[in-house]
């Protein structure tokens, strides 16, 4: 596939991974889920899954797959919404999300057969665990890429900058993360309660930087990441991609409340509506 | 004394701890000018909006970064401010325990640290945010006290009991939304003095933390069987309340500790540390969460799955009384 062929098969495989996240969130009940955190990052993660990685769901520890770290763990849904769309697990495994003995946890546990890479949900650990499968690519000589997605407030983090010091020392040019530049954090806006340069930053770190001014959009994540993918520079890349927290269902977007929340009846009919109405407008608003 | 009203403690009580803590720290700034509190990114988690937004100059949030946090607030502390760093008992000790070492314990700097969500509460949210080793961690720590309140009153009294002692502390907050008031009335709150909550000559079951009620709960149903059980609140794991268990040994027959943390290196241990040098002591069996990480799941679930409920306490003791 090309990349023009390409676009329009993400931009559908992200539309149903958000209907998924809704599903998913709204089958934990009163546990909610972490929606905000998960739709902001749709467009990479599929755009991942679904036209950068080298990947096969029937074959979850290929050895020379991509390795894929989803570093801000409480975003899970994203994940769990695309590794279900690749075939990595039965949709009804889905509905387990948050459940009684499921493997669909709040945050990411390791289990390699649901194509699932790293625990992750601690802060700052997965990208630095990222650096590391990263450097063991190179000294076993492998030719595979690992991604790894981070949240802007996880940058926060001491452990993030000595990882990524690490990484650039090692000069891991097989290593492409995604700082997932929703401006929110827990508490706030995330330049309210660190206002942090990023691209100054990762630039002083030593990595190369690539800034994605919307990251919601499919063809210029997909162009990022492509150009990354291939350069072989000695540098570890990251490209800060400016993305909604909340994409795609109105009253979520920007809006701190959906952080983490339980999604009521009327509030998923709303939102079930709201994302069927993109996908049928033939256009997943990407 | 306090002037909490019992509508409050029934407020803190439906909320949950978080709120009991935020609206604690937030009734002590009042009182005292000198109290400083600092986050990593968890203002409304830990109910702490209040506090900002009525004394917006002591409130500081260092970003998430909770190594951080606690040097931050030991070198505020080092010139002699009171100062509270709140985050996620998952990370608070176990994320800054070298921090807490170094700066809080080894300096003896006044830092009071906070965990809420110690435990399993966040079953769902699988084992990065459970807090099962806290206790073990902040306890390894020379001069660190160790508080975990089980109501929302004791709540009130173990952080008023904080700030007016000086040295680290860390104080562990567990129990979920509606977790009961076991102390109604005012009670007195001494650090390293544990609290008999009832009398009884068979079994002591010794608590720490919100599983108190469980506790409570296995005792009544123990009751009903014509078992005498004492309930100790053992609401200071350190310093350990030594002559309590010293009364325990000499009276009971049998000894359950109950805590919502590892087997391992938290108040089972603690009592099994000092029994060890004592002849002739009973036999104790420790109720904790094990030594495992956890399936996901509820905290109902969670709890179940340990052990930690009335009737499987009391199953423990029927079964191990002779
Ligand atoms: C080490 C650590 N500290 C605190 C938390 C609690 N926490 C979960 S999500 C979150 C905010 C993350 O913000 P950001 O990285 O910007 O991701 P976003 O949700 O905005 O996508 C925090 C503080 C955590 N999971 N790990």
């Amino acid at each position: 596939m090309n990349q023009n062929e390409a676009i329009p098969f993400i931009q559908e495989k992200a539309a149903a991974m958000r209907r998924d996240c809704i599903e998913m969130g709204y089958s934990a009940g009163n546990h909610g889920a972490h929606f905000g955190p998960a739709l902001s990052c749709i467009e990479v993660v599929a755009s991942l899954f679904f036209g950068v990685m080298n990947h096969n769901p029937q074959v979850p520890s290929m050895a020379n797959r991509d390795r894929f770290v989803l570093s801000k763990g409480h975003a899970c849904l994203a994940y769990y919404a695309a590794l279900v769309e690749a075939g990595y697990f039965a949709r009804e495994v889905m509905y387990t999300f948050k459940h009684d003995n499921s493997y669909l946890s709040g945050h990411p546990i390791c289990h390699p057969e649901y194509g699932l890479e790293v625990a992750s949900g601690s802060l700052g650990n997965g990208f630095a665990v990222a650096c590391g499968m990263a450097m063991a690519g190179k000294v076993k000589k492998e030719s595979h890429n690992v991604y790894c997605i981070l949240g802007d407030g996880e940058c926060d983090e001491g452990l993030v900058w000595e990882a990524a010091m690490n990484a650039a020392k090692n000069e891991l040019d097989n290593l492409i993360a995604v700082v997932d530049r929703n401006s929110f954090q827990l508490a706030g806006k995330t330049h309210e309660i660190m206002n942090l340069n990023l691209e100054a930053i990762w630039k002083a770190f030593g990595w190369d930087v690539q800034m994605v001014a919307d990251g919601n959009d499919v063809q210029s994540v997909l162009t990022a990441l492509n150009e990354m993918k291939n350069s072989k520079s000695g540098r570890p890349h990251v490209i800060i991609a400016k993305t909604l927290k909340g994409k795609g269902v109105s009253f979520m977007e920007n809006n701190l409340a959906w952080h983490a929340a339980p999604l009521s009846k009327i509030n998923y009919e709303q939102a079930v509506t709201e994302l069927d109405a993109q996908q049928v407008g033939g256009q997943s608003n990407a | 004394m306090h002037d909490i009203s019992l509508e409050t403690l029934s407020n803190w009580s439906k909320l949950g701890h978080r709120t009991a803590i935020g609206e604690t720290l937030f009734l002590l700034g009042k009182e005292n000018s000198k109290v400083y509190v600092a986050t990593a990114d968890l203002t409304p988690t830990a109910r702490l909006t209040h506090f900002l937004d009525a004394f917006p100059d002591r409130f500081f949030d260092v970003g998430i970064a909770e190594q951080n946090l606690i040097d931050f607030t030991a070198g505020m502390a080092k010139e002699g401010l009171l100062t509270f760093a709140v985050g996620l008992a998952a990370f608070i000790p176990m994320r800054c325990a070298e921090q807490m070492r170094i700066n809080m314990g080894y300096m003896n700097l006044n830092v009071k640290a906070i965990g809420i969500e110690a435990g399993v509460r966040f079953g769902p949210l699988g084992n990065t945010h459970f807090a099962m080793d806290d206790i073990a961690v902040a306890r390894t720590i020379p001069n660190m006290t160790v508080l975990a309140p089980s109501d929302p009153l004791s709540i009130y009294k173990a952080v008023y009991a904080a700030a007016n002692h000086s040295g680290p502390v860390y104080i562990r907050l567990t129990g979920a939304p509606g977790f009961p008031i076991l102390y109604p009335d005012d009670f007195e709150f001494v650090i390293g003095r544990a609290i008999e909550y009832k009398k009884g000559r068979d079994i002591a079951i010794i608590s720490t933390g919100s599983v108190l009620a469980a506790a409570i709960g296995a005792a009544d149903l123990l009751e009903a069987q014509g078992i005498s059980v004492r309930v100790i609140d053992m609401h200071t794991i350190k310093p350990l309340d030594t002559a309590i268990l010293d009364r325990v040994f000499a009276e009971n027959r049998l000894i359950l500790t109950v805590e919502e943390h590892s087997n391992i290196g938290g108040l089972g241990s603690a009592v099994a540390e000092y029994k060890a040098g004592i002849d002739q002591t009973p036999r104790q069996i420790i109720c904790g969460l094990g030594d495992s990480f956890k399936k996901v799941g509820s905290y109902d679930f969670q709890m179940q799955a340990s052990g930690l409920t009335a009737v499987e306490l009391a199953n423990v003791a029927m079964a191990n009384l002779r």
